[in-house]
């Protein structure tokens, strides 16, 4: 480890299927830049692991043996404030996406993406970039939807305060993310760079995280928990 | 039947008005002076020559003696013949000496309870006129007690002698009952009492029903077919002027005594063709003779007796014959009615038939008073006979309104019940109809995953297969097998998800999912795309035949191109949307090839979503384009939304 070169990413995985372990494995052994801090196979040793030193990255699979990944993100997100968290994912459907970001998580993993894409995405996210699909973007596009006519049904969740409502920049960004525009195309036709975009979805999924948060507690005032 | 409760409230009742009238009785008995003997002459005159102002009894010629009141000679039944055309009369005479201890106090009355004359009655008091009646000759009130208050000058003295002169038809009327002479405090009880029951209370009964039978009158006129209404009106009608009997006649009455004799008289057949009409209606059997009976007898009295013409029969005069017809008559029906009601299971008519009964058998014990047989002091009860006749009438029509009021609530109620039932049918069948919905689209929705399993993913997999196992393909291509099968499956999960009307999205999700592979083959993709209009009939089915034909393009173009660069459009022409899919490759030859390269595939897929495709190739690459309808105007294979 040379002084002049910068430290390496410590990354981990919690996954018990063996074949994504092992390709993930092989991805960061090639990527050159990161070093695979630990690996766990269900959301015990996650907890444990979560108990030791904070990591750059943690990528969580959400089907665990013991329990749902959400939990460990959730441990992890609260343990780690610095560390992003990816969940790693077939689909990238946005049910379990946004569960996962609302649980701390910066982002997703596809499964089946090659070792540089693997690579490519975890270095991504460590720079502050998110990665997101059109479905996801107009999910999140609804959830922030400001308050118009409801459904009655809809309407106890609408009244809720958005601690953090979305900005024009970041509504325009969601809109054209669900046209299929790519963060370069984006950026060109918002006139910012590529890390901006990039920046301005983690920053989404911030407020996503907080909002539901607030809903949570909301929910609980409602029904007289808290 | 009659419960046992209803039995003891009716006992408790009767109980307590039979204590009530005792107590009215003993209460008011009279005290002070009773004059129950009296001297009587009697003489024959014509006429009715008024009284003269003063009049000695002495100076009266004939044979004075003795009578006990109360004194009631036996009438005839019909006047005897008079002379010179003047009526026959009769003057009788009565005459009281009062002694020292029959002074009357200060302040006192003479009252007599029944006075009878078809004439007049003149009183003398110590021989100077102190009273006179000034009435009709026939109807003269006798039915009301006479209370007359003595003179209270000065200067007066105790009466010493008192003559009453009492002049009526020769044979006909002409009965006293015993006098009293007493202050008000020892009679007027006696006289009040007297008075309400046998006058004033028949007269405000029968006007109060008169009252509920213009009540009667006026539902009738609102429901012409519920003829009841109209006899109970009617009825009451009749039974008032029947009544007048018992108060009419004080003072001169505004018709004359033919005229009152022929409605009172009459009245009694009137009421007994009513009641015979309202008990036929009420049991349904109608013996049409009976009722001609009965009408004949009303109409021929009532045109024998009419007093319009010289030399007609007075009702009056006739009126005993004419009693003793109806009461047979009436009689008979009643009896006729009691078995009728009986038989049809109407009480009521049953207990009315009974009451109309009572009446003729009170009226009988009536005809007896009338004519002197019994003790002329007692009361006329037949009125009263009359009246409970029309409380059964009433009760009856109550009962009726009472049924049909309850009928209403109840047809309100059953209304209200079979209007929750249908309302509770249609959301059942509307339940059912969306669960038989609910069922159709889970139906489709498995039948098009199932045939993309069979199309797409699940021969691509076969395929794979088959290559494998006769080792005719190397790792590389397995991978691009599998990533195209992933792929395949990665949009039919896609497809499932809800778009919301938007195609731009929709394309967004394509470019996703392709987007990897095509970085992998350096094919430069652009995203040329532009808002188009919501596609109100874009839902997960078409969704999927969306993807699929434009996946197939790209697939197209990713195999078979050799193109650096795919450009995306989108945009509206000639009212369609459409999206194209341009290379830069080499072209080919439509017409040879085109079916080949699954064109077929999607033109099929594109007629099921109401759309169609386009392909135009040419040496500058080629152009696929894929028509879509805004409107959903060619609805695919299922019409239900």
């Amino acid at each position: 480890m040379a002084d002049s070169a910068p430290p390496l990413l410590k990354v981990a995985l919690v996954e018990d299927d063996i074949a994504f372990q092992n390709s993930f494995a092989a991805a960061v052994r090639s990527s050159g830049d990161m070093h695979l801090v630990g690996m766990a196979h269900n959301v015990a040793q996650a907890r444990r692991m979560i108990a030791g030193d904070p990591l750059d990255v943690l990528v969580v699979d959400l089907g665990l043996p013991d329990g749902s990944g959400i939990e460990v993100i959730r441990a992890a997100h609260d343990a780690w404030p610095d560390c992003g968290i990816m969940v790693s994912t077939t689909f990238a459907d946005e049910k379990h996406v946004i569960a996962s970001i609302e649980a701390g998580a910066a982002g997703y993993l596809l499964k089946d993406s090659s070792a540089e894409k693997i690579a490519d995405e975890i270095r991504a996210l460590h720079a502050g970039g998110s990665p997101i699909s059109p479905r996801i973007a107009r999910q999140i596009l609804l959830r922030f939807r400001p308050a118009e006519p409801v459904p009655a049904a809809a309407a106890l969740a609408e009244v809720t305060p958005i601690a953090n409502p979305l900005s024009p920049r970041e509504r325009e960004a969601l809109e054209l993310i669900t046209k299929g525009f790519s963060y370069d195309e984006i950026a060109e036709l918002m006139q910012v760079s590529r890390n901006t975009v990039m920046t301005f979805v983690r920053r989404i999924y911030q407020k996503l995280e907080v909002t539901s948060k607030a809903e949570a507690i909301f929910e609980a005032r409602n029904h007289g928990i808290l | 039947m009659v419960s046992s409760r209803t039995l003891r409230a009716i006992l408790v009742y009767a109980g307590i008005a039979l204590l009530v009238l005792l107590a009215c009785y003993y209460g008011s008995r009279p005290r002070g002076i009773h004059l129950t003997s009296a001297d009587l002459l009697v003489q024959d005159t014509l006429g009715y020559p008024p009284p003269s102002r003063t009049q000695d009894w002495r100076a009266l010629p004939g044979q004075w003696q003795q009578v006990t009141l109360p004194h009631a000679p036996r009438p005839r039944m019909v006047p005897g013949a008079g002379d010179a055309g003047l009526l026959p009369t009769q003057t009788s005479w009565y005459h009281f000496t009062l002694g020292p201890e029959q002074a009357a106090p200060t302040g006192a009355y003479i009252y007599v309870p029944r006075w009878k004359t078809d004439g007049e009655l003149a009183i003398y008091i110590d021989g100077r006129l102190f009273y006179q009646t000034h009435a009709n000759l026939q109807w003269n009130g006798s039915n009301r007690p006479l209370w007359i208050p003595l003179e209270e000058a000065a200067e007066s003295t105790p009466p010493r002698d008192i003559l009453i002169r009492m002049r009526h038809v020769r044979g006909i009327g002409g009965a006293l009952s015993t006098l009293w002479i007493g202050d008000y405090r020892q009679l007027g009880a006696a006289y009040y009492m007297r008075a309400f029951f046998q006058a004033e209370l028949p007269y405000i009964s029968s006007a109060l029903f008169l009252a509920t039978g213009v009540f009667a009158f006026l539902i009738w006129l609102r429901s012409r077919r519920e003829t009841l209404y109209l006899l109970y009106a009617v009825m009451t009608v009749a039974t008032f002027l029947r009544v007048m009997h018992a108060y009419m006649g004080a003072d001169r009455l505004p018709v004359s005594d033919a005229w009152f004799g022929w409605i009172t008289v009459n009245s009694v057949g009137w009421t007994v063709l009513i009641t015979h009409l309202f008990l036929t209606a009420l049991h349904h059997h109608h013996v049409r003779v009976l009722t001609w009976i009965i009408t004949l007898m009303c109409v021929g009295f009532g045109a024998i007796t009419l007093p319009l013409f010289e030399g007609t029969t007075d009702a009056t005069i006739i009126s005993p014959l004419m009693y003793i017809t109806m009461v047979a008559v009436g009689s008979v029906t009643f009896a006729l009615h009691i078995l009728w009601s009986r038989r049809a299971g109407t009480l009521e008519g049953a207990g009315l038939a009974i009451c109309g009964l009572l009446s003729f058998i009170l009226g009988a014990r009536d005809m007896l008073l009338q004519n002197n047989i019994i003790n002329i002091e007692s009361l006329f009860v037949s009125f009263y006979a009359q009246i409970s006749l029309i409380i059964v009438f009433c009760q009856i029509m109550l009962s009726r309104y009472l049924k049909a009021m309850k009928a209403v609530g109840e047809a309100n109620v059953v209304l209200v019940r079979s209007l929750a039932e249908r309302e509770a049918e249609l959301t059942a069948s509307h339940q059912k109809l969306r669960e038989v919905e609910r069922r159709e689209v889970l139906f489709q929705e498995r039948q098009r995953l199932m045939q993309d399993m069979h199309d797409g993913l699940g021969s691509s997999l076969v395929s794979t297969l088959r290559m494998v196992e006769h080792g005719h393909i190397d790792e590389a291509d397995i991978a691009q097998l599998l990533k195209g099968c992933i792929d395949d499956l990665k949009l039919t999960i896609d497809s499932m998800e809800p778009v919301e009307t938007d195609l731009l999205l929709l394309l967004g999700t394509l470019r996703f999912r392709l987007q990897p592979r095509l970085e992998s083959t350096g094919i430069r993709l652009r995203w040329d795309v532009r808002d188009v209009p919501p596609l109100g009939w874009l839902d997960q089915r078409h969704s999927l035949h969306i993807l699929r034909i434009l996946q197939e393009a790209f697939t197209n173009v990713i195999k078979h191109a050799g193109a650096s660069e795919i450009v995306v459009t989108t945009g509206v022409r000639d009212g369609q949307v459409c999206v194209g899919i341009a290379d830069n490759g080499q072209g080919f030859d439509v017409a040879a090839t085109g079916a080949g390269r699954g064109l077929g595939n999607q033109a099929r897929r594109a007629e099921v979503i109401g759309g169609r495709v386009e392909l135009l190739s040419g040496p500058q690459g080629t152009r696929f384009t894929l028509l879509l309808p805004v409107e959903g105007a060619a609805r695919p294979q299922s019409a239900a939304d």
